[in-house]
């Protein structure tokens, strides 16, 4: 006990001394929690979304802040859903923060967001995208970014559609594939994906789930030789992609055309992981770099600095989820913010919820607008943006180009039907 | 029948990489009585090394064997020297907790000097497989498994052939009464510690062609390796191929037939059948698990 | 393994200062008046949360204690009692209205059928081949929940509504959690010395300590683990329905992890294995360390507190291998020698 107690002082003594470092300003500063996974099993997911969230505070504050008040990041680190709940209510009860950002994927942002609901905190959710997140009826939590199926319905409607044309079969006669990693987006995503196909009368000839530790990908490669797909909708975390690929290689598993859905497939690293390989995959992702000609003239200028700053610090273009996390920090700081005035949770959220920002206002080429609970489609869903941009973009020789909805599109598909592996 | 013959071929070929990933554990199991929960950060550790000297010095993932092997001989001899051996003389969870503690630690300072990015070697023969005729396998996967058969038995032969062989089955079979012959126990323990560390090394080195490197990548294999230990028998060298073998093709015909979401769960409640008929493991001697160890 | 020595019992009748098997000593009294003291007093939000996780780990490192201290039978397999609790609770009062206060006792019967199962399973196994047994079983809980996901919600997680009222055991004030996880470490701390000074108590001693001579005093060491280890279960259990009710989140991959498990384990090592005391003092120094180090150092290096944390682990458990309560037992007998 005695131990606790002295860190305990210590810390309060610690805190002390940054409220009076923080007095400097001539306003308060406007008070954010930031919980990312910064240790543990997400970790690069966490810290690219703090890097761009970083920019975007860093763009406010050169800019001179929010009416005239700087924005000030309190960092949280969530390597498990139980440290994300412990944190949120630290950053809620101890240091105040009435305002709360994150949180890395779908596995943390469902308890971040419970927890800060619990404490009335108003929570912007830039890259968790489980369905479960809006469907619990809370009033102060936000997606910000696109719901898990909205990735599913992308990779579908780009199969039916372009990849049906291109394979010369009818959507009916495709034979479509689909693996994903059981965790909660992967879940998520092949649920709404299963739904989806079965409104569109499509059966899918495979449907498997794997556990996040599997170390031989052969059963499932196996499987899909056997079962000769169209198509293989595949969602998958970096690990699994990349041990999936090779394997796929190696049992020469040969398919028409392959769509991936985020985090595995739309990682930077991919193709330093399996070089060439990478070419000809499609990817369901948040829109990482749209068709300029999709947004605004002004947007396209925060855009640009964005991908400048975060090339400068990461030394890579950023992911989807960054520029998502980019996109929706720079919304609360210039669309929310601006029209508070004492920034309390009620206020925000009906700020908020008043918000209708056409697509392509957002670096990503999101727009924004939220459903609430009184939305007429689903009574229960609320805070969800119907307008966060979703796409599917392919990995090219030329690198990574937006190929879908047409709207956002930078280029053509190529590689359909993708050659086989030995030639390739 | 095709399917089968490359599930069953597959997975020998996958369990003689998780054999030669638990064969250093498994020395350290036998001789010293502990379970090194730091087992998979060690093997982190030689995979980075690999993968550095790959990146940085162009080398060909197998010639690193040459410079990762020795040094993690001596990281071997250094974490016996400061963790094992002050521990050897305590309660059995002392070393447990203890190599626990610097599994975390392992971990999180390659967080804090690494980052989370995954790291890779590109595959030898740009990624191809050889075909046998319906089935295919990589070089990679091939050599692995040679190298684990050839592991088991360089150590087989290490151990009945050579003076250190014998002073490590005799202080195996019973500790004091080696001491009394004049085998330098301490010194047998910090010799098998070293080289099941060394041997974690050459795995590593085998390894890292076919699997990503991140600071957490232990997890993956860790628990693998100590169900094929306790599978095999206790510090059977043999055992730990043959169950690593077993665990290979189970998981891959459970997956298969199953669910590959199932995939583990079926390795685990064969490694609980076998504890449950067949205690000591697939090759240990009988009793052994029901001896009570170092207390 | 390690334990407390197998000393006489000596009733003299008076207070002794440090916990003893079968007396209550006036440290214990101090503790609990200090743990009183601060579910009472109105600490921040925050070192309140820090409270009602120490008091909660504290119930269940002493449940793990009654199998792995006083039985012998090392565990890392609790996390799957913990979470068969949780679960179990939750799932109850989520499908069928069923009020967790009446929940968590059918989650911790579940919970010691269970460890009944598994020790007679491994019955014959000792030492490295238990611990890993118990592993693995853990991993076949885990991986059942996350693929048994119409009951469990799967890899998405099972949320518990937060409407605070009493019937939903869901409170609104963090005082009224803090003083539900200190009647759960006290319960379990009354059992624990029940059981110490109890004649089977004896019986489970005698059991681990040598089992021939257990077996021939007339002592069945099977029957005497397997109740030790229901216990243990069973209260462990009843400690996964109170985080459930407390975090108002499960997730198998989480609340059913080996990391878990370690957790479980580590507490008494650190503390005093097989002491009464151990676990309780175990607690009250690595949750709030933890909690405190994730809290100063988690935003400053990504890995830097959980370094330092393994840090720690590793020279405290080998330079206080009896730990806290050893190195304070030998604190006061060298106080005792010194005064004439």
């Amino acid at each position: 006990m005695p131990v606790a107690l002295r860190l305990a002082t210590l810390a309060v003594a610690a805190v002390a001394l940054l409220g009076t470092a923080a007095s400097g300003y001539a306003q308060e500063p406007i008070r954010i929690g930031v919980l990312q996974p910064m240790t543990g099993p997400a970790t690069k997911n966490g810290t690219e979304n703090f890097t761009a969230m970083q920019i975007a505070r860093e763009m406010i504050n050169e800019r001179g802040g929010v009416n005239g008040r700087k924005v000030e990041f309190l960092l949280a680190d969530i390597p498990t859903p139980t440290a994300a709940i412990s944190e949120t209510e630290r950053l809620t009860t101890k240091d105040g923060v009435k305002i709360t950002l994150g949180s890395g994927v779908s596995l943390l942002a469902v308890p971040v967001s419970q927890a800060a609901e619990r404490h009335g905190v108003f929570h912007w959710e830039t890259a968790g995208a489980a369905d479960i997140i809006t469907k619990r009826g809370f009033k102060y939590t936000f997606q910000v970014g696109p719901a898990a199926y909205r990735y599913g319905h992308a990779a579908v409607d780009l199969t039916l559609g372009e990849l049906a044309k291109r394979l010369g079969k009818s959507p009916s006669d495709l034979r479509i594939a689909l693996l994903w990693e059981n965790r909660a987006f992967g879940k998520s995503v092949g649920d709404s994906i299963r739904a989806y196909a079965k409104e569109k009368n499509i059966a899918l000839v495979y449907d498997e789930g794997y556990d996040q530790f599997l170390t031989d990908m052969t059963p499932i490669v196996q499987r899909l030789k056997d079962v000769k797909p169209d198509v293989l909708i595949a969602i998958s975390f970096p690990n699994d992609a990349i041990l999936f690929q090779r394997k796929a290689k190696e049992l020469d598993f040969n398919v028409g055309a392959m769509v991936g859905v985020s985090a595995g497939y739309s990682n930077p690293d991919l193709r330093d992981s399996i070089g060439d390989m990478v070419n000809g995959i499609f990817v369901s992702d948040f829109a990482a770099r749209v068709n300029p000609k999709a947004l605004t003239p002004e947007t396209l200028k925060i855009a640009d600095e964005f991908f400048k700053r975060y090339d400068d610090k990461m030394k890579r273009p950023p992911a989807g989820h960054a520029s998502s996390a980019f996109s929706a920090t720079w919304a609360l700081f210039t669309e929310v913010f601006p029209k508070a005035k004492a920034f309390e949770p009620a206020e925000l959220r009906e700020i908020a919820l008043k918000l209708d920002l056409p697509e392509g206002s957002l670096a990503n080429g999101s727009g924004i607008k939220f459903t609430n609970n009184d939305w007429p489609t689903d009574p229960k869903d609320a805070g969800q943006n119907l307008r966060a941009s979703i796409g599917v973009w392919q990995w090219q020789k030329t690198g990574n180009n937006q190929v879908f909805p047409p709207k956002l599109a930078t280029t053509e598909p190529v590689m359909v039907p993708l050659p086989n592996w030995s030639q390739r | 029948m095709t399917t089968v013959g490359q599930l069953v071929f597959s997975g020998l070929l996958i369990g003689g990489i998780y054999a030669l990933m638990s064969i250093g554990l498994t020395l350290i199991f036998g001789v010293l009585r502990i379970v090194n929960f730091a087992h998979g950060e060690f093997l982190m550790v030689a995979m980075y090394g690999a993968w550095a000297m790959t990146r940085y010095l162009g080398l060909n993932p197998y010639y690193s064997i040459v410079a990762i092997v020795p040094a993690m001989f001596l990281f071997g001899i250094v974490v016996h020297r400061l963790i094992v051996m002050p521990a050897l003389d305590k309660p059995h969870l002392v070393v447990v907790f203890a190599t626990m503690g610097l599994s975390i630690l392992m971990q999180n300072v390659a967080l804090m000097a690494l980052s989370a990015d995954l790291q890779d070697v590109p595959p030898i023969l740009g990624g191809r497989s050889f075909t046998f005729g319906p089935f295919y396998a990589k070089p990679e996967l091939l050599i692995g498994f040679a190298v684990a058969v050839a592991c088991t038995l360089g150590l087989r032969f290490m151990l009945q052939a050579t003076y250190l062989g014998k002073a490590i089955r005799a202080t195996v079979q019973d500790g004091e009464a080696a001491q009394l012959m004049g085998v330098p126990v301490p010194r047998i323990f910090l010799i098998t510690f070293a080289a099941g560390s060394a041997l974690v090394g050459l795995s590593a080195c085998i390894m890292t062609p076919l699997f990503s490197v991140f600071p957490t990548v232990g997890l993956n294999f860790v628990l693998i390796a100590f169900v094929i230990v306790v599978l095999g028998g206790m510090g059977s060298i043999e055992g730990a191929l043959l169950g690593g073998i077993c665990i290979g093709i189970v998981q891959s015909l459970s997956s298969y037939y199953i669910a590959p979401a199932f995939g583990q769960m079926f390795f685990f409640m064969l490694f609980l059948l076998v504890m449950i008929f067949r205690p000591a493991g697939l090759l240990g001697r009988k009793g052994e698990a029901t001896l009570g160890i170092n207390d | 393994m390690d334990a407390a020595p197998l000393t006489s019992k000596r009733r003299t009748g008076r207070w002794r200062l440090l916990p003893e098997r079968g007396t209550i000593s006036l440290f214990e009294l101090l503790l609990l008046a200090i743990c009183l003291v601060l579910v009472a007093v109105p600490l921040p939000q925050y070192l309140q949360d820090v409270l009602i996780q120490t008091f909660l780990w504290a119930g269940l490192a002493l449940a793990w204690n009654i199998a792995g201290g006083f039985a012998g039978l090392i565990s890392f397999g609790h996390a799957a009692f913990f979470g068969i609790g949780a679960y179990t609770s939750s799932i109850l009062a989520a499908n069928y209205g069923l009020t967790p206060w009446i929940g968590l006792w059918i989650g911790g019967a579940l919970a010691a059928a269970f460890g009944a199962v598994l020790t007679l399973v491994c019955a014959r196994l000792r030492g490295p081949f238990f611990i890993l047994s118990t592993l693995a079983a853990a991993e076949v809980v885990r991986i059942a929940a996350l693929n048994w996901a119409a009951l469990t919600g799967g890899a998405e997680g099972f949320s518990i509504l937060p409407i605070a009222s009493i019937a939903n055991m869901v409170f609104e004030s963090k005082t009224t959690y803090a003083a539900l996880m200190l009647g759960y470490f006290l319960l379990i701390y009354a059992i624990t010395k029940a059981v110490e000074g109890s004649r089977y108590g004896y019986y489970l001693f005698a059991a681990r300590d040598d089992e021939e001579a257990a077996s021939a005093a007339g002592v069945n060491p099977l029957l005497a683990r397997t109740g030790a280890m229901c216990l243990s279960a069973f209260l462990a259990g009843i400690g996964g329905s109170l985080f459930a009710q407390y975090f108002l989140f499960l997730d198998p991959t989480h609340v059913i992890s080996p990391e878990l498990s370690f957790q479980f384990a580590l507490l008494p090592a650190l503390g005093g294995l097989g002491t009464a005391i151990g676990p309780v003092l175990g607690s009250f120094v690595i949750t709030p360390l933890s909690e405190l180090l994730r809290s100063y150092f988690g935003g400053a290096g990504a890995g830097l507190h959980l370094a330092i944390y393994g840090a720690v682990l590793v020279v405290v458990m080998l330079y206080f291998p009896s730990g806290i309560a050893g190195a304070l037992q030998r604190l006061a007998e060298r106080g005792r020698k010194g005064a004439p």
